[in-house]
């Protein structure tokens, strides 16, 4: 499988706080959804980018040693499995998707 | 990663994108010098490398390029940078439609089509 961010799957990634990894992730997801009806493949990228993301963020020692965060985490990857793959029987919606990740983007950005 | 400051082709573009996301470069365009940087994994990574180079950061804005697309849509504006309450905009998009006039100028003036 490709590897799209090869420079932060090699360490980088985990040099960034945990709101600015939700955050990034929330792009991709945000954009997977924005080209859904107008480009399946932009779309389908997007959703591969936001997951190799997201498994760097699993993979991460701050956010793997709390076990709630780590919770978190893998059920949102089943949540976004769910959504972009299969019948989306959680029935997440776009706004949900959007606002759930939003926060973490304002988070992120508090201080500019 | 680079600083585009006079010219790039589509093609340089399309060619950087393949390289990285395959469909997309990641843009952070400084709309007071008129230059972007192109090429970071993160649009936070092209923000930093501009600073470094003298951008101040109120004037730096990320952005998309989708070199296949042939519409005004191959310029997305999306991007966690834009986040910035101070300076009134709350999305992750480019609130204010001068900016992105100004945006969408650059762009035209340093990529050749």
């Amino acid at each position: 499988m490709k590897t799209f961010h090869k420079e932060l799957s090699a360490g980088r990634w985990f040099e960034l706080t945990f709101f600015e990894q939700m955050a990034n992730i929330g792009s991709e997801v945000i954009r997977a959804i924005s080209w859904r009806s107008k480009n399946n493949e932009y779309s389908r990228r997007a959703v591969e980018r936001a997951l190799e993301l997201l498994g760097l963020t699993i993979e991460d020692e701050k956010n793997k040693s709390k076990p709630s965060r780590l919770k978190e985490l893998t059920r949102l990857r089943e949540v976004l499995i769910d959504y972009f793959y299969f019948e989306n029987q959680f029935g997440s919606t776009e706004n949900t998707m959007k606002k759930y990740f939003n926060s973490f983007a304002f988070a992120a950005r508090r201080k500019t | 990663m680079i600083i585009v400051k006079d010219e790039v082709s589509l093609a340089e573009l399309k060619k950087m994108g393949g390289e990285i996301f395959g469909d997309l470069i990641k843009a952070v365009v400084d709309v007071e010098r008129g230059l972007m940087a192109i090429g970071g994994e993160l649009h936070s990574d092209e923000e930093a490398f501009l600073l470094q180079d003298g951008s101040h950061q109120k004037n730096l804005w990320g952005i998309n390029l989708y070199p296949e697309i042939l519409t005004e849509e191959w310029i997305e504006f999306d991007s966690v940078i834009n986040i910035r309450p101070s300076q009134g905009n709350y999305t992750r998009s480019v609130d204010d439609p001068e900016t992105r006039e100004k945006i969408i100028r650059i762009i035209n003036k340093l990529v050749k089509k």
